[in-house]
């Protein structure tokens, strides 16, 4: 599948760097967002972010791989505080994926639910000091 | 291997002290422990600083206010469980037959960052994406209720009975108590946790005099034993974890409990790091009060409570004696001494003779939590 990692989360570029790699976030043939996560080569370990060594074997052998779309919300909070930059109210959450990893992430917050069908797409998800918006990946809720 | 004894403890009461610089909230602390311990202030052959962030030479700045300077100090940051890393290490040190007695420090000043919540490690990923301590808690609870039952007045009930504990604690931050109304009604933060469900910003100091357990008997007639001192870390997962088990409590608690040949069934008082409600509930299931799921309903059964079987946080915990985050191991380790003692006033613990504290923290992607250090104390 061709990946195209235009759509990054420094984007847009003068926003404050985010600790993921720049390949992180990338639109899919479709133009649907994809979260791209890391495969340890010598151990097939598997990890988001990606990082460059591997927390099972310290390989440093590591592949990018596209996550799954689709996952299940394991826990989540609506949050009322919080630094200045995110908008509030905002929902946090854990969103199981099949590949067993979990993923941390701002949710959509309608309608959010242990065990509920969760699907990535790209949102606003506050603003830095000189009011450039900060993107990044969200989960929103689907049916199952 | 020799045994370590407590013979001094000084804390200041935790509150909010924005005209004070870190030295002057923390040699109060020191000199009430030197005066506790009736020991000539020479005879202090090293102290261990935890702070997490007060910044550099925390222990220097302290001890240079009165004039005890020129002997190894060493600054320890470890989040939450600074100060109860600090209490290990002086511990180890007197064990290792270095040293025969050390001072111990926990110190931190929050009022300078103006309030909000805790300022986390910005290079974490999850803290860059938005996560803060609240949140964290929060999904441990909101996934505890969806598989256990527990209710939103059960979680409530820990800040009524740690509000009650605190409200007979001179050093205590919060010292009225609240009814389950006034905390369910209270603003909400990071649902479904509500202000008064949140331990409280604020500063703090407090001190601990160690020494070899065969010359206590100079200082003081009736000196606690350190019977366990425990530190462990996280273990870093990257996928599933059960967020209604704190792992790392787990195995410290089982750790600690095998050091000091004690079980569950032998504390009679426990500090544990309620920095929100749901993880005192979590704890009394690590440390083996009650079983898995049952939590709630031990809370309501008033087990925890002063008079109870396991009395947890008579201090009033971090909820009401607030949680300056370096200064928190040791000042629980003043509260249990001072429960062992029999010197703990309205909140006494009555006949206690075995109690632990408990400091874990450290809010970063992949771990159940960075630290956590357990101490178990005899008199
Ligand atoms: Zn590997």
């Amino acid at each position: 599948m061709a990946i195209d990692t235009s759509l990054t989360l420094q984007a847009p570029p003068e926003s404050t760097p985010i600790l993921l790699p720049g390949d992180a976030l990338a639109k899919g043939d479709r133009g649907e967002p994809l979260l791209i996560g890391g495969r340890c080569t010598s151990c097939g370990e598997r990890m988001f972010p990606r990082h460059p060594v591997c927390p099972s074997c310290m390989g440093e052998d590591i592949v990018s791989e596209t996550m799954p779309r689709r996952g299940t919300l394991y826990s989540y909070s609506v949050v009322h505080v919080g630094p200045k930059k995110w908008n509030k109210p905002f929902a946090l959450g854990y969103v199981d994926l099949a590949n067993s990893l979990r993923v941390f992430s701002h949710l959509l917050l309608a309608d959010l639910e242990i065990g509920s069908a969760m699907e990535l797409d790209v949102a606003e998800v506050g603003r830095e000091s000189d009011g450039t918006p900060i993107v990044s990946f969200v989960f929103k809720r689907v049916e199952a | 291997m020799r045994g370590v004894s407590v013979v001094g403890v000084g804390m200041i009461p935790f509150g909010k002290y924005t005209e004070k610089t870190l030295a002057d909230l923390g040699w109060p602390a020191v000199k009430a422990a030197i005066a506790d311990a009736g020991i000539e202030p020479r005879r202090i052959e090293a102290a261990y600083c935890g702070t997490a962030l007060g910044g550099m030479m925390a222990g220097q700045r302290i001890l240079g206010r009165i004039g005890l300077t020129g002997i190894p100090v060493a600054n320890i940051e470890n989040a939450c469980s600074s100060s109860s890393t600090a209490l290990r290490q002086g511990v180890m040190a007197i064990r290792s037959g270095e040293y025969d007695v050390v001072l111990v420090i926990g110190v931190e000043k929050l009022t300078k960052f103006g309030g909000g919540t805790l300022p986390l490690e910005e290079e974490d990923w999850e803290v860059s994406q938005g996560l803060v301590m609240p949140a964290l808690y929060a999904m441990r609870a909101r996934r505890y209720m969806h598989e256990f039952g527990l209710t939103s007045a059960q979680l409530a009930k820990v800040s009524v009975k740690n509000r009650s504990h605190g409200a007979l604690n001179p050093d205590a931050q919060m010292r009225t108590p609240v009814s389950s109304e006034e905390v369910l009604a209270s603003r909400l933060i990071a649902d479904p946790f509500t202000l008064l469900q949140c331990c409280p910003t604020g500063d703090g100091a407090a001190a601990i005099i160690l020494c070899a357990a065969s010359i206590a008997k100079e200082f003081r007639s009736e000196a606690i034993r350190i019977r366990a001192s425990d530190l462990t870390s996280g273990k870093y997962v990257s996928g599933f974890r059960d967020m209604t088990v704190p792992e790392i409590t787990v195995r410290g608690a089982r750790e600690a409990y095998e050091e000091a040949g004690l079980g569950p069934e032998d504390v009679d008082v426990a500090e544990v790091h309620d920095a929100f409600t749901i993880a005192e509930l979590l704890y009394y299931e690590a440390f083996g009060f009650c079983a898995h799921g049952d939590a709630g309903a031990f809370l309501e059964s008033g087990a925890t409570s002063l008079g109870g079987s396991i009395v947890v946080n008579p201090s009033g915990g971090l909820l009401a004696k607030g949680h300056p985050i370096g200064a928190t191991g040791a000042a629980q380790a003043v509260e249990i001494v001072r429960q062992l003692r029999g010197e703990a006033g309205a909140r006494q613990v009555e006949g206690a003779r075995v109690g632990l504290t408990h400091a874990t923290g450290g809010g970063i992607s992949g771990f159940d939590h960075g630290a956590c250090s357990i101490h178990i104390f005899s008199r």
